[in-house]
């Protein structure tokens, strides 16, 4: 039995005619201890996706229209409030974008990991335990800094807060939405290092979410792309990096200046990132496609395994 | 000639202590710089935040006023001009802002946004011109000039952003300072701006001094780099010299934290510890030296000066060795 496993998740923001379908069918399976990265741009579907895995985009607006979302075999989807809080914290923790907004700013941050514990291993809740965590995600003495409040460490300190008390609950998912996008380079060379020590020493399986192909490399075992609420390709990572098959994954790798390579001018991809509730009919992607042919703009294309373990939305992949 | 000349700069803040101190205490925001850009010319400007790269962009056209130093634009040093002169130099020197969403006025329209500047400058005086005017700049930068009677908030975040373009162009600027042009911008739209300010530079002879924290694009868009380190130049030369060898501790450590999507590619990672000092209390010595992997005993006594360790490429670290 897989870790999560995700069948054709469907789910709508309003109701009825002004329903706005932001994720499309998404299905996705996590092994556990596997890292799959799941890559898009804004408005691709990317965090509703993750954030669901725990159900914690709010409803309404958000409305589930189909799917299941198996955590461990059972479906998040049909869980009770008190099975939720089990699941939250207890088999899945996140880590955010912005750890400065996902503090508290007026509690000491020892408390503040304290209480996840209390939450969830109430016989842990001490603070030797706390001192424990803080120095497994490597934040110097961390003695005295379980009595600093947010606003006393910096931005790197503070993702590495927010990763122990996800860590507090010994999850065996860890879901990271765009943990270092607000980071700088050398903090977020920090931070990845980090995750990628974490996964092996505690063997919990990590879902990442990124827009940042330059990260997938550094960390995934498999990658999942999505575009304007669908996958559109999903591969393992290293193969997916060197020989991407669907156009809108080619198209990204190229626009993307090399810090080696040379090249006159960039291959940019025209057009913009379709908006929720503007979405193209057809395949999604066929207006700012450099191979689309008319026929794309009729049907969405279906995700089809194109090799072992390659699965593309692309039926002229080959081209 | 250099169109930009900037010797020496200073911006300090000041920062109060507490309710009852005396004491004043100064952000070094940029502590000392020098650099020129020459016509036609992109130099990019690269460094974590906190550096001073943004603080350094405002101060050289004068959005921020320098605590101390020279900016020369066209020979001509803007410290000594009066505010009327000041303000008709302004026309050849624009700004392009990183939020394409905040730096639009929102009730204004387009047509208004890019006329502003016209009407300033005093460019466009009658209401066919300036009509002109507008629509060919619309078209320049790949906008459709019939929008020009729409809203900010009826554009993508890329479209705001050739907007934003529009309007430094207005006036016809021989210097444009780009601060994180592309950072708030999705990464497939990213290259269409990049892609754009190229076509323009070579079109209108622009020169650029582009600030940005991602290396691999002020890599792409600049002949030159400038690396800045709590308000100081730590390293400067030729841009894809500087990627592929950089000399100074800190640039290596920031070229090698940079992702790369190749698989394959057995980069030697190098991860500083800890974080940017304040620069309330840099460091004594070389402002590095804490998070140096290589810093011996004199690093933290001995400020290092950027010399010249090999042809127009300047160093500020005492181990660099002098390529002959």
């Amino acid at each position: 039995m897989p870790l999560l496993e995700i069948k054709n998740l469907q789910l709508d923001f309003g109701r009825g005619a002004k329903a706005l379908r932001a994720v499309d069918g998404v299905s996705l399976r996590l092994e556990a201890s596997e890292t799959l990265c799941l890559v898009g741009e804004s408005g691709s579907g990317k965090s509703v996706t993750a954030l669901s895995v725990a159900r914690l985009v709010p409803s309404p607006p958000a409305h589930y229209v189909g799917g299941e979302i198996l955590v461990e075999g059972r479906d998040v989807l049909k869980m009770s409030k008190p099975e939720l809080r089990e699941i939250r914290g207890g088999v899945v923790s996140y880590v955010f974008q912005e750890p400065g907004a996902s503090l508290n700013p007026v509690f000491r941050v020892g408390h503040q990991i304290k209480e996840s514990l209390k939450l969830h291993r109430p016989t842990a809740a001490t603070d030797t335990e706390v001192i424990r965590l803080l120095k497994l995600v490597g934040i110097p003495a961390p003695e005295s800094r379980i009595k600093s409040y947010p606003h006393e460490m910096s931005g790197g300190m503070q993702q590495r807060v927010m990763i122990a008390m996800a860590l507090a609950s010994q999850p065996k998912l860890l879901i990271a939405d765009e943990p270092t996008t607000a980071l700088d380079v050398t903090i977020q060379a920090q931070i990845i290092e980090l995750l990628r020590e974490l996964k092996q020493r505690l063997g919990m399986a990590i879902l990442l979410i990124t827009h940042n192909l330059g990260i997938v490399g550094d960390l995934a075992d498999r990658v999942a792309v999505m575009y304007a609420g669908q996958i559109v390709e999903t591969d393992a990572a290293r193969e997916l990096l060197q020989r991407p098959l669907h156009p809108y994954t080619r198209a990204l790798m190229h626009s993307v200046p090399s810090l080696t390579a040379h090249v006159e001018r960039l291959t940019a991809i025209p057009g913009n990132v379709p908006r929720l509730g503007a979405f193209p009919g057809g395949c999604r992607f066929h207006p700012r496609c450099p191979i689309a042919r008319s026929e794309c703009a009729n049907a969405i294309p279906e995700l089809v395994e194109v090799e072992p373990q390659r699965w593309v939305r692309c039926p002229l992949w080959q081209t | 000639m250099n169109l930009l000349k900037v010797q020496n700069l200073k911006v300090h803040f000041p920062v109060k202590r507490g309710p009852f101190s005396r004491e004043r205490e100064f952000v070094r925001a940029v502590d000392g710089v020098s650099f020129f850009v020459a016509t036609g010319e992109t130099v990019g400007l690269v460094g974590e935040s906190g550096c001073g790269k943004t603080t350094l962009g405002r101060a050289v056209i004068k959005l921020i006023e320098p605590t101390d130093g020279r900016i020369f634009f066209n020979g001509e040093n803007l410290a000594a001009l009066d505010a009327e002169t000041l303000r008709a130099r302004r026309q050849k020197f624009q700004m392009i802002f990183q939020d394409p969403y905040g730096s639009l006025d929102s009730r204004m329209t387009v047509a208004n946004i890019i006329g502003e500047a016209l009407d300033i400058h005093r460019l466009a005086p009658a209401p066919a011109a300036r009509r002109e005017r507008i629509e060919n700049l619309l078209n320049d930068v790949g906008l459709d000039p019939s929008h020009a009677q729409r809203y900010p908030h009826e554009f993508s975040g890329g479209q705001r952003q050739r907007i934003g373009i529009a309007r430094a162009l207005a006036v016809e600027p021989k210097l444009i300072v780009c601060d994180e042009p592309v950072s708030a911008l999705d990464v497939s739209v990213q290259a269409q701006i990049i892609n754009l300010l190229q076509d323009l530079q070579r079109a209108r002879g622009l020169a650029y001094l582009f600030v940005a924290h991602d290396l691999a694009v002020v890599r792409h868009i600049s002949q030159r780099i400038l690396v800045m380190y709590l308000g100081r130049i730590v390293e400067s030369g030729d841009a894809k010299e500087i990627c592929r060898s950089p000399k100074h501790p800190y640039t290596q450590a920031l070229i090698s934290a940079v992702p790369v999507v190749d698989p394959d590619s057995k980069r030697q990672r190098i991860i500083l510890a800890g974080d940017v000092p304040s620069p309330i209390h840099p460091p004594g010595g070389c402002p590095f030296h804490p998070r140096c992997p290589v810093a011996e005993a004199r690093c933290k006594t001995e400020v290092p000066a950027l010399r010249e360790v090999a042809p127009g490429r300047h160093t500020a670290c005492h181990l660099a060795t002098v390529e002959k």
